[in-house]
């Protein structure tokens, strides 16, 4: 029987510090956040949620677990190993021009010629790219003279959305550094399968509707 | 556990609420339109206030007016909050067009939906009506339309036309202790 509590007892050291450590990172979480579920989910602003959810599933929990011990451990430590690696797995994919991407070297003054705007109601202004000529020159402010400027076409999928991103990027030898996009538009699934580009992404419809 | 709230948060749940539509004036119409062509131009750089958010059904925090005049595809107003409490407007993205702006950044498909509702997605735009009615766009100018067919609704009490289904607002900060009204 002693070994019973001895077994048990370990079990409530281990269980302890998980409850304090997930008190402090409650209290540390995004006020947002809670606010967030709260407008989303009224009903968690009540006592009897309240009650639930900060008292009697952790108490519960805590008991489920105790004679588990073993099996917590176990989820620790495989956490501690892949948890690092789970955690860049849920980072959203950044798009990047890759080599592949690239179509023809312009120069500045070919593109600025090229992406005039005009509008019959004066409802731009008459410099390149419109009314996105400041991030032009804003871009334009990183082009070394070593730097070479292209065009660039490629595919991403954003969201699971699949674009077609178009624009003009910088080359540095064999880096490819910053690029201005110019195009972003959703493709059919038959036009993406001949260009080839895909990368992973999460679904897009989510973030441009509801962003 | 933050970075797990914030992925979820910022992911998935803000979408969770059908989306207010922009509104498309075309052919003496006024229509809602399913399109965000505003994101782009942000997305591309250009000038982006931050608006502030005050209703699940409107993350993004203001609504544009737009008009296809000529075969081009210009923003007419704008409207929303911006987080400072000022009331935004065209002016507060495009200070020296206060007025008009050609949408020359935008190309891709606008989608306008149109008849009864066949099927009601709180989410996103994912409601299905019976029409779609779609404007292709390159660089601002309409180079195509298309109407497509999703069905008929035989129902005389189905809702007519774009409508989200619900919402929740958000109570607004006071600020410096003064009371919201």
């Amino acid at each position: 029987m002693i070994y019973l509590y001895w077994y048990l007892g370990v079990g409530v050291c281990i269980v302890l510090p998980f409850v304090v450590r997930s008190r402090i990172l409650k209290k540390d979480d995004l006020p947002t956040a809670n606010d967030l579920l709260e407008a989303l989910q009224p009903e968690r602003k009540s006592l009897w949620y309240r009650l639930r959810s900060n008292v009697l599933a952790p108490l519960l929990t805590g008991l489920l677990v105790v004679p588990f011990w073993p099996f917590v451990v176990y989820l620790k430590v495989q956490d501690m190993v892949l948890g690092k690696h789970e955690a860049s797995n849920l980072e959203e994919p950044k798009f990047a021009v890759v080599r592949a991407d690239l179509l023809e070297r312009v120069s500045i003054a070919e593109i600025e010629q090229c992406e005039r705007v005009f509008d019959p109601l004066s409802a731009v202004p008459d410099l390149p790219f419109g009314h996105l000529n400041t991030a032009w020159r804003k871009f334009l402010e990183d082009m070394t003279p070593d730097a070479e400027m292209w065009t660039f076409s490629a595919h991403w999928t954003d969201w699971g959305s699949k674009e077609l991103r178009r624009g003009y990027v910088m080359v540095r030898g064999n880096v490819i550094g910053p690029y201005f996009l110019t195009t972003r538009k959703d493709v059919d699934e038959g036009d993406v399968a001949q260009v080839g580009t895909l990368r992973t992404g999460i679904p897009g419809w989510l973030q441009r509707h509801a962003d | 556990m933050p970075f797990v709230a914030h992925f979820l948060i910022g992911k998935f749940l803000l979408a969770m609420t059908a989306q207010i539509a922009e509104t498309l004036f075309y052919k003496g119409e006024q229509l809602s339109m399913c399109t965000t062509p505003l994101d782009d131009y942000f997305a591309f750089g250009g000038e982006h206030p931050k608006f502030e958010s005050n209703c699940t059904a409107l993350w993004r925090g203001y609504v544009g007016t737009w008009e296809i005049i000529g075969g081009r595809l210009y923003l007419v107003g704008l409207e929303g909050t911006l987080e400072s409490g000022d009331d935004a407007s065209l002016a507060s993205v495009f200070p020296d067009f206060p007025d008009r702006v050609f949408g020359h950044w935008y190309s891709g498909t606008i989608r306008i939906p149109q008849g009864k509702l066949l099927e009601y997605v709180h989410m996103g735009y994912g409601s299905t009506y019976e029409r779609d009615l779609f404007l292709e766009i390159e660089k601002g100018a309409v180079t195509s339309t298309r109407l497509r067919q999703n069905g008929i609704n035989e129902s005389e009490e189905a809702p007519e036309g774009y409508g989200i289904g619900g919402m929740t607002v958000f109570h607004r900060t006071p600020k410096n202790g003064e009371d919201d009204t």
